[in-house]
C-alpha cells in the first residue's frame, strides 16, 4: 500500500516536471507543504479533546482558579479575575505595548 | 437613486456625503456607546472587559469621523484631549497598582491589599478589577481613536 503509494507521488511529480513543465523549485516547496501538513495533522489528532478533565493543561493552577476564584477576586467571571488579578502585571505589559505603538505611530507620522 | 453630494477634498479626492450613511451612524452612535460603557464596567461580571469595550466605544468614535468627516470628528474629542485620556488610563493602571503598595500588598494586589470588595457578582465588587478595567478601556478606546486620527491625517 505504501508502496504504491510512493510510486504514485513518484509518477506524478516525474509527469508535472517533464510533461506539464513545473519548476523543481516550486514542486519542492508544495511536496515540503504537504509535510509539513501531514506532521501537524498527526499532532492535532494526538491532542487531548477540548474540555477533557485529563487534558495535561488541567492541573492544579486552573483547579485553583475555578474553585477559589471567586472567594479570592470577588469577580464572578473568572477569565476577568485571571487576566486582571492572577495576571494583572502581564495585562500591565499589553497596555504598554499598546502605548509605545501608539508613541510609535505618532512619533513616526508627526515626523515629517 | 440616492442623490449624492460630493465634495472636493485636497488632491482631486472626493468623499461621499450620503444622507442615508449619516442619519444611520448619528442615530446608531450613542447605542453603540453605551454598550461600549456596558462592556467596560460589567468587565467582571459578564464577557467582555476592558479592551473589548473600548474597542466598541473607539469604533463609535471612528464611525462618525468616517460616515461624516474629520472636523467633525476631531470636534467630537480632540487630540489634546485623546492623548491625555491615553496617558490617563496607562498611568491610573500603574498608579493603582502603586496604591496596593501603599495599602500594605503587594504591586498589582487585590485583596490582600484590602480594596472594597463588595457582595460577589453586584456592580461595585471586585474591588481593583473594576478600576482597572475602566483604566483599560479608557486606554484602549483612545489608542484606537488617536490611531485613526493620525493616520488620517498623515495621507495629507
Amino acid at each position: 500500500m505504501v508502496y504504491i503509494l510512493i510510486l504514485f507521488i513518484i509518477v506524478i511529480t516525474l509527469i508535472l516536471r517533464f510533461i506539464i513543465g513545473v519548476e523543481a523549485k516550486t514542486l519542492l516547496t508544495f511536496y515540503l507543504l504537504g509535510l509539513i501538513i501531514f506532521l501537524f495533522s498527526f499532532t492535532v489528532a494526538e491532542m487531548p479533546p477540548f474540555g477533557s478533565p485529563d487534558s495535561p493543561a488541567f492541573n492544579e493552577v486552573p483547579r485553583r482558579y475555578l474553585e477559589s476564584g471567586v472567594a479570592e477576586t470577588g469577580a464572578v467571571n473568572i477569565i476577568s479575575s485571571v487576566i486582571i488579578d492572577y495576571r494583572a502585571f502581564d495585562t500591565l505589559g499589553e497596555a504598554t505595548v499598546l502605548f509605545v505603538a501608539i508613541a510609535a505611530v505618532i512619533a513616526t507620522l508627526k515626523s515629517h | 437613486m440616492p442623490r449624492l453630494n460630493l465634495t472636493k477634498r485636497g488632491r482631486g479626492e472626493f468623499a461621499i456625503e450620503d444622507q442615508i450613511v449619516r442619519i444611520t451612524s448619528r442615530l446608531v452612535t450613542p447605542f453603540i456607546q453605551v454598550y461600549g460603557i456596558y462592556v467596560i464596567v460589567n468587565g467582571h461580571l459578564s464577557p467582555g472587559g476592558g479592551f473589548s469595550g473600548g474597542a466598541i466605544f473607539g469604533a463609535s468614535l471612528v464611525l462618525v469621523a468616517l460616515s461624516f468627516n474629520l472636523e467633525v470628528g476631531v470636534k467630537q474629542i480632540s487630540h489634546q484631549t485623546s492623548s491625555i485620556l491615553e496617558s490617563g488610563g496607562a498611568l491610573g493602571f500603574v498608579l493603582t497598582g502603586l496604591a496596593a503598595i501603599f495599602l500594605g500588598g503587594s504591586y498589582l494586589a487585590n485583596r490582600s491589599a484590602g480594596f472594597p470588595m463588595g457582595q460577589a457578582g453586584e456592580l461595585f465588587s471586585a474591588g481593583a478589577i473594576l478600576i482597572i478595567t475602566v483604566f483599560v478601556g479608557i486606554k484602549v478606546a483612545s489608542t484606537i481613536v488617536t490611531l485613526f486620527y493620525n493616520i488620517i491625517e498623515g495621507e495629507k
